[in-house]
């Protein structure tokens, strides 16, 4: 190691274009090439099903799905059902937890929980877990509806990861519609802009990442 | 030698995972480090590397199981005929195979055999897993002597439903969303101002059932119209006393269900099941009833309905109704019917054709009760008569039942109910 994690941002790119880049990496990452990185992007459109998805938070048909256009992945990772989509920043943690020292799974949860934590506050969104609800939400409304910032879902091969989390900054929520995000039925989909409402920033997007960018090298150097 | 892998330490608070995918078979050859399984807890989902290279003797657990943290997942014979080549093919020429290889199924991600040997297994079983195009091999067998049973192929079945839905369902680890492959006449393109309805779980068993009928079953029909007046009578005679003793109303379907059943004893071939190179002729009679309810259709079955009489036919009729249509029925009481009669109500229109509840060979189907002009003989003279007419329509199975007995089965029924000799 020693290197330190780099971090790569890729703009846009096609779900499973970014599929490939991650396993080219793991595989590097597997024999000891390289560094730990971290990927950060965005999808175009697309649904996405986990190893834990239950086909009936599917909410809409593939053939309908198909006709408009959204991709459908069924793909090694942890989690039930969720929606990728432009002004979401997703981000693909590539790392050696052995090679850390910290060969633990649900503990690498809670460090990604915890950084998104961080990020959002310093995007001036207060932000909170759930216990028994891996993920990310917007705190200060504790009597109502969770309202759910960020999903995570990990995949670990050996003990390096690939997959990893996907914030909404400010997406299309109706994209969550045609599915049960995560399989969490009584849960709404937020983001960031509209968390912030009328004093979200014009560069929401850039400050996003940035801020991201910032909490993940905190915690994982 | 034989290395056993185990679900490795995979942090402190991780005492289990469950088993959520096989990316090895028994009888693959592995290379050191190749994942052999996926093992999900919480959002993660963990590929587990084979420890040493070698062929899968075994695989340990199911998909779908709960594993303890040091349980074994699998055996991998190492040693001398593991590995020469170190870029041996995945899948070398030379790589043992069972001695005797029971046929691919289409399913065949599943996890492979337990045994090697041809599956034993009862006739019933091999009917059913035929039917449902399930590998035997791929049972695990529950019977006597390891015998595979019927139970066996539904419960492995549900288990493939839930845990690993068809190949089809399923791409590849990296592979988008599978293009649609069928035949351009099977295709439809939205159009604006569709509706899309996602299939419920009911409805996806209900079209598959469907299809598969029609597939392995020859379906005939044939129809007889049924002068109901004797029927009338006996229910106008009885219907104040028995609504004010049940509770609810008398219909024509128990009616209709004791004569099927009285002609059933009589013609045992409608009461049967085909095997794979034999039918079966039932002793005991359950008679289905197709049930439209709020979330689709379901067919409650009246067990030994032979033994009831009209009266205990129409309570255990209404019974399976109302608890259908609150969703209150046991699944056992949607199993094990021998023979089905379609009651499409009001509404059933002159007659139509039901198809056959597999693995049954006939299915009665009623049609509207509606009075029409006939011709009877009244003091010596044929006269035209007024007279309420059903019409009643059997699809039977043509690989079990040919038209003789069918054809005397449903006359039978016919006599019965013009007869109309009921007691309450």
């Amino acid at each position: 190691m020693g290197a330190g994690t780099e971090v790569l941002e890729l703009g846009r790119v096609a779900y499973g274009d970014a599929m490939a880049r991650q396993l080219e990496l793991l595989e590097a990452r597997r024999r000891g090439e390289g560094a730990d990185v971290l990927l950060l992007l965005e999808h175009p459109a697309v649904v996405t099903l986990g190893r834990g998805a239950h086909e009936e938070n599917l909410r809409v048909p593939r053939d309908l799905l198909r006709a408009q256009g959204v991709e459908l992945f069924e793909v090694a990772r942890g989690g039930d059902v969720t929606w990728h989509g432009p002004g979401q920043l997703v981000g693909y943690p590539i790392l050696d937890l052995a090679a850390r020292g910290a060969p633990d799974l649900h503990a690498y949860l809670r460090s990604l929980e915890a950084l998104l934590c961080e990020a959002l506050d310093t995007l001036g969104v207060p932000a909170c877990t759930r216990p028994g609800m891996t993920g990310v939400f917007a705190a200060g409304h504790p009597e109502g509806r969770p309202r759910k910032l960020a999903s995570i879902g990990v995949g670990v091969r050996g003990w390096v990861t690939w997959h990893g989390f996907a914030l909404n900054v400010d997406c299309d929520l109706t994209g969550f519609e045609c599915i049960v995000p995560c399989g969490l039925t009584g849960v709404e989909m937020t983001s960031v802009a509209r968390e912030l409402g009328a004093s979200a920033p014009a560069d929401l997007g850039r400050r996003a990442r940035d801020a991201v960018r910032s909490a993940f090298l905190r915690n994982f150097p | 030698m034989a290395t056993v892998v185990r679900l490795p330490e995979l942090g402190e608070s991780v005492v289990e995972g469950t088993v959520s995918r096989w990316l090895v078979k028994e009888g693959d050859r592995v290379e050191r480090d190749q994942p052999l399984v996926e093992v999900t807890t919480d959002k993660v989902d963990a590929e587990i590397p084979a420890p040493v290279a070698g062929v899968v003797e075994a695989l340990l657990a199911a998909e779908g199981e709960v594993v303890a943290v040091g349980a074994p997942l699998a055996r991998i014979a190492d040693g001398a005929q593991a590995g020469t080549g170190a870029a041996a093919p995945a899948r070398p020429a030379t790589a043992p195979t069972p001695p005797t290889a029971a046929s691919p199924s289409p399913q065949a991600a599943a996890p492979a055999a337990r045994s090697e040997e041809a599956p034993r297994a009862t006739p019933v079983a091999r009917r059913v897993a035929s039917q449902a195009q399930v590998d035997l091999a791929q049972v695990e067998p529950t019977g006597a002597g390891g015998k595979v049973t019927k139970r066996d192929v539904e419960a492995h079945v549900r288990g493939a439903r839930e845990v690993a839905p068809p190949a089809a369902a399923r791409p590849a680890v990296v592979a988008p969303s599978e293009p649609d492959r069928r035949p351009a006449y099977l295709q439809y393109a939205l159009q604006e101002g569709d509706r899309v309805i996602p299939m419920t779980p009911l409805r996806r068993l209900v079209a598959e059932h469907m299809v598969v009928s029609k597939r392995v079953s020859p379906h005939v029909g044939t129809v007889a119209e049924i002068d109901m007046i004797g029927v009338v009578r006996v229910r106008d005679a009885h219907k104040r006393a028995f609504e004010e003793a049940n509770g609810f109303g008398l219909s024509f379907l128990p009616f209709i269900v004791h004569a099927t059943v009285r002609a059933l004893r009589e013609f045992p071939r409608l009461n049967a099941s085909v095997l794979e190179d034999a039918i079966v002729e039932k002793r005991d009679i359950h008679v289905g009833i197709a049930v439209e309810t709020e979330k689709g259709l379901v067919v409650p079955v009246v067990r030994h309905a032979d033994r009831l009489s009209l009266a205990g036919l129409a309570q255990a009729v209404e019974d399976l109704a109302v608890r259908a249509r609150s969703k209150k029925l046991s699944p056992d009481e949607l199993k094990g019917g021998t023979f089905t009669v379609s009651n499409p109500g009001r509404y059933g229109n002159l007659y139509g054709f039901a198809i056959i509840n597999q693995p049954q060979v006939g299915i009665l189907r009623m049609g509207e009760l509606v009075k029409r002009p006939v011709v009877r003989s009244v003091g010596g003279e044929d006269a035209i008569v007024i007279r309420p007419i059903m019409h009643l329509a059997l699809s039977y199975d043509h690989r079990a039942v040919d038209g003789a007995p069918a054809n005397g089965f449903l006359h039978r029924v016919r006599e019965l109910l013009e007869e109309a000799e009921f007691d309450l």
